[in-house]
């Protein structure tokens, strides 16, 4: 996905994008205290939907790396958050680790299974790679389904409750929030380093990195494993938030599908856009569903807003947000110009 | 650039008011609620999250049917007797999509902002374990009418409690019924959706089968939402058994009962535990349905007089069938015994408090036109038998098991597709 | 194991790779011709199955004879969608096409729920589950109908791709746009009419799964996950590709599904995971249709 903006070199452009990053950095900065302060007003069901939320945005800060700025449509990273969610509920039910150790043996879990079937899968390229992804994704999920004596099975684990209650939706709160703050520092910090801009490269042309001398192979496979540690993070949070593991429920094919969308929606290959992707997203089904009276039809009218999406502005509204093309209806048709046949 | 920064800033500040008014809006709620115990008029508000849309939306119906049917017979009544004086029902349903997420997501809306007093359960086992949690977590009872999985209740949960009959319960009636039939029946092949409440449902048989002296011949789970069993049917055509158990979903009978006609797979006794009882079976198999049985949590023709709003059995299906032009399914009728649960505890407890009425749920003991509304102590109800249901070869459905309720007796054995 | 499983397996898994290479056809001409991921298929396979069932339920035509008129309507729906709406972003990334027609998908499924219910529904011919025998193994009629209506579809496809005029430009979009549009052939009418016979072939599978299978809103999603299954093992871009990549997937769907029921799909996809990399062009692979 190529990024007409970050490209330009000139020295008025530059000073230009750099007040303009500030501008962006200080209004996601109010964001983030709004965000943090929060929990003194919300409602409960609030807290749950912005946990969610946050985890959403944490898988998509995660595919971000490998599908945002590396480039390779990575369509299974559901895996890692199942391996996460699996590898935490795991070691607390067998080890009885506490959480945050649990935590992060499932991180760890993830990251393993995304270096063991990244060498292999990262040969390959376009379709066939997203392809491969899906299909391992649905393979693992169906043999935690199925290896009942090890995972629980179809009849899923069961995992004890934070204690003390009372304070359960102000933990997961603000640990799924901070995931979200480690997310975009993490991104922040490896696109100013040589191993964000190979991944940049290799998006641009793979062979032509490759001839620069760039290790396509290891920053590839390093960009998938940081995507896994993301999502397994999320996913072992998800476990213990949501008391029992179900392989059907965590390796669903529309997590996939929703961290995709987040980023698109917010900008694939930026530092802010998965974030800002899955709050839209995520706010707007949930207005949708409880704020729009149109019977079940809720799901037609998402399908009709990604469909809008993708017609009008599919680099993301992270081009509109940080200044670098003006919210105008040129700008919307310019897309279907240069797409179109 | 001032766009941008103009952009962003109504969005926060959309997110801000939108976070902003709805915890609000919640709070003058419960305000609300709370004023509303001591005025003239009381209202009870039950909530549940409710599939219908997506895998369950059909169940999910027959779910949403039965709490409405209920509703609506209780308030011509004027109400529940809380104390002295008579609340109306109000009841407030959102659609889960069938999923768990969105399961949770609601149940703690309606918990936290919409201030329901009382939770009903949603449709099957996977969104029932996502929901019990939630709550448990704000100590709000919950009665579930529609997960069976037995792991939910082995949590040590205070606040949920399920009026149906436990899974490993579901196929026994059958088993039982066909060794009445046939003392010679000597194998039974179990096939199982693999799924929380289906394998439950599927070791249960299998335990009690060995139990009764029956030799499993064949025991396998397939895949979940499976198209095609066809291998799995050639599998079995070859341990030729005297009795076949499904335990799954309607869809998975569907496939089974078409794929062992192609195949001409004959058992003597063709069962399931989810589908022969849904009028929906009848309707997708036409005459393909003739003879195969299903175990039932409840049917139309049980005899079993109650002092309830329904009284009886036919009177429940009487007034369904009024307002939504079918036979009801059991699922319509145990969620209407939810329900009838909280109303007698409630009654019970003289009180709207969360935890006298949870006390009163636990210990309860009450023939409802469902069956016997009792609890254990991990809020199961395994005190009420399953019953067992014939499709007849005249097109309808008969209960043939137990003997005392029986309509019709059990046709034995199963007409082999390749002589009709 | 016992000879009658092996052999009723045989023939289970021929049968059932007719109606496969019949779903995954129509999904190869879209991907090879147009690039794009059609995750709609399934719910184009779903349109279909109803048409069939909505023609046998109201009017009893035959599930047989209502498939060309299954297939028109999805080629109407078919043609419409790629002319006023992918077209408009066919030349956008990879991700873009993917998530337009899986919000296709969404909406599609969404609306038949809402209109139709998500009720179960079954097509039952008179005829539905007799067949004959031989020796112990069982044929059902309809299986063998639907096999062979596949192979029928399958084979006029080719003959129009190879000996039309149309199905010559149409190969010719696929292979080099820019040298098409120099030919004089109108690209994007082109690719409309691609996807629409694509949607029409689908038309065709879901007519014949209806058949055989109990249907619903939510059947096409197994399918297209198949779809792309049988078109990897076979590789991308040849019809004879596609028909063996079904038969490979049929006999190892019919065969985990024999020994290890539950494990059906993951076997599947660890094989065709195993393929891509040791042949990322799948087993027949070449490019674009020839």
């Amino acid at each position: 996905m190529k990024k007409s903006g970050e490209l330009q070199n000139s020295p008025q452009a530059a000073s230009k994008k750099v007040a303009r990053q500030k501008v962006l950095l200080g209004l996601v900065g109010a964001f983030v205290v709004l965000l943090a302060v929060l929990p003194l007003f919300a409602s409960g069901f609030w807290m749950r939907t912005l946990t969610l939320l946050f985890l959403l945005a944490a898988m998509a800060e995660g595919w971000n790396f490998i599908g945002g700025y590396t480039g390779y449509a990575a369509f299974g990273n559901v895996a890692f958050f199942g391996i996460g969610a699996y590898g935490t509920a795991l070691s607390m039910l067998r080890l009885h680790f506490p959480f945050f150790l649990a935590l992060l043996v499932g991180a760890a879990a993830a990251m393993l299974f995304a270096v063991l079937v990244g060498l292999p899968v990262l040969r390959l390229k376009g379709h066939y790679f997203a392809i491969a992804t899906v299909a391992l994704a649905t393979g693992v999920g169906e043999v935690a389904d199925f290896w009942t004596d090890f995972t629980g099975g179809a009849a899923g684990l069961t995992l004890p409750f934070f204690h003390p209650i009372q304070l359960s939706n102000y933990f997961f709160y603000y640990i799924a929030f901070v995931l979200v703050l480690f997310g975009l520092g993490l991104t922040y910090f490896i696109m100013k380093r040589k191993l964000g801009y190979s991944w940049l490269a290799i998006r641009e042309d793979e062979d032509a990195a490759k001839m620069m001398g760039i290790n396509t192979t290891w920053s590839k496979v390093v960009a998938f494993a940081l995507s896994a540690l993301m999502a397994g993070l999320a996913g072992g949070i998800y476990a213990y938030w949501n008391t029992f593991v179900l392989a059907e429920e965590v390796f669903k094919i529309e997590y996939t599908l929703q961290m995709i969308l987040a980023t698109v929606l917010g900008g694939p290959g930026t530092v802010f856009g998965p974030f800002i992707g899955a709050f839209i997203y995520y706010i707007l089904i949930t207005l949708l569903v409880f704020f729009l009276p149109v019977g079940q039809l809720h799901a037609t009218i998402l399908g009709l807003i990604i469909i809008l999406v993708m017609v009008f502005t599919p680099q993301g509204v992270m081009d509109f947000l940080s200044g670098r093309k003006r919210l105008t209806l040129s700008a919307l048709l310019e897309n279907i110009r240069t797409h179109k046949v | 650039m001032k766009r941008s920064f103009q952009i962003l800033l109504a969005m926060l500040m959309i997110a801000a008011v939108v976070l902003a008014a709805c915890g609000k809006s919640g709070g003058e709620k419960q305000a609300a609620g709370g004023g509303q115990q001591g005025g003239e008029k009381c209202v009870i508000t039950f909530g549940a999250a409710v599939s219908l849309t997506g895998k369950y939306a059909k169940e999910g119906e027959y779910v949403k049917n039965g709490y409405n049917l209920y509703v609506e017979q209780i308030n011509k009544q004027g109400g529940i007797k809380v104390g002295n004086k008579t609340c109306e029902v109000a009841l407030k349903i959102y659609d889960d999509e069938s999923n768990a997420d969105r399961s949770a997501q609601l149940v703690e809306k309606l918990i936290t902002e919409d201030h329901v007093q009382f939770l009903l359960g949603p449709y099957g086992s996977g969104n029932t374990y996502a929901t019990t949690a939630i709550a448990e977590k704000y100590q709000v009872p919950m009665v579930e009418a529609n997960g069976a999985a037995t792991k939910i209740f082995k949590r040590g949960f205070k606040y949920s409690f399920a009026v149906l009959t436990p899974a490993p319960y579901y196929l026994r009636g059958i088993i039982d019924m066909a060794l009445d039939a046939d003392p010679n029946i000597k194998t039974v092949a179990i096939v199982a959706e693999n799924g929380a409440f289906a394998l439950e449902v599927a070791q249960g048989a299998k335990d009690y089968a060995e139990e009764k002296g029956l030799q499993v011949v064949y025991f396998d789970k397939y895949t979940k939402n499976t198209k095609d069993v066809s291998s799995l049917i050639t599998a079995i055509k070859a341990k030729k058994p005297d009795i076949l158990l499904g335990a799954g979903h309607l869809q998975d009978t569907l496939l089974i009962v078409k794929q062992a006609k192609d195949l001409n797979v004959s058992p003597k006794v063709f069962g399931f535990s989810v589908g022969p009882t849904a009028p929906e079976f009848r309707k997708a198999l036409g005459k393909d349905a003739d003879y195969i049985v299903g175990g039932a949590q409840w049917t139309p023709e049980l005899k079993i007089q109650s002092d309830d709003v329904f009284g009886t059995p036919q009177k429940f299906a009487e007034l369904y069938e009024a307002k939504y032009g079918e036979v009801p399914p059991y699922q319509a009728a145990e969620s209407a015994a939810a329900l009838i649960a909280y109303q007698k505890a409630i009654e019970a407890a003289g009180s709207l408090d969360k935890d006298k009425v949870r006390d009163a749920l636990a210990s309860l003991d009450y023939m409802s036109f469902y069956g016997r509304l009792k609890f254990n102590e991990q809020g199961m109800n395994v005190y009420k038998p399953m019953a067992v249901m014939q499709n007849y070869p005249d097109g309808k459905l008969y209960t043939v098991w137990p003997k005392e309720a029986a309509t019709k007796p059990f046709i034995y054995p199963f007409k082999p597709w390749d002589q009709r | 194991m016992g000879s009658l499983e092996l052999t009723q397996g045989v023939v289970n898994a021929i049968l059932l790779s007719g109606t496969l290479a019949l779903v995954a056809i129509g999904f190869s001409i879209v991907w090879g011709i147009l690039n794009i991921i059609n995750i709609a298929h399934g719910a184009f396979i779903m349109l279909g199955a109803y048409v069939t069932y909505w023609l046998f339920t109201l009017f009893g035509i035959d599930p047989f004879l209502s498939i060309p008129l299954s297939m028109i309507t999805l080629f109407i729906v078919g043609y419409v969608i790629q002319r006023y709406l992918i077209n408009l972003v066919i030349r956008a990334p990879l991700l873009v096409t993917f998530l337009l027609t899986f919000a296709l998908e969404i909406v599609i499924i969404n609306l038949a729920t809402f209109f139709w219910k998500g009720d179960l529904r079954s097509v039952t011919p008179a005829y539905s589950g007799a067949g004959f025998t031989i020796g112990a193994v069982q044929i059902p009629y309809v299986r063998l109908g639907a096999f062979a209506i596949s192979l029928l579809l399958t084979g006029l496809l080719h003959v129009f791709l190879t000996y039309t005029k149309t199905g010559n430009a149409i190969r010719a979009t696929g292979m080099d746009i820019d040298a098409a549009r120099l030919q004089g052939v109108k690209i994007a009418q082109s690719y409309a009419l691609t996807f629409a016979l694509g949607s029409a072939l689908a038309g065709a599978a879901g007519s014949l799964i209806s058949i055989s299978f109990p249907i619903d809103p939510t059947m096409g999603g197994a399918y297209t996950l198949r779809a792309f299954l049988i078109c990897v093992l076979g590789g991308l871009g040849s019809i004879p590709g596609v028909m063996l990549g079904a038969l490979l997937y049929a006999f190892i769907e019919v065969f985990s599904g024999i020994y290890a029921p539950g494990l059906k799909d993951a076997i599947a996809l660890f094989v065709l995971v195993f393929v891509l990399i040791v042949r990322p062009t799948g087993i027949a692979g070449k490019a674009f249709y020839h």
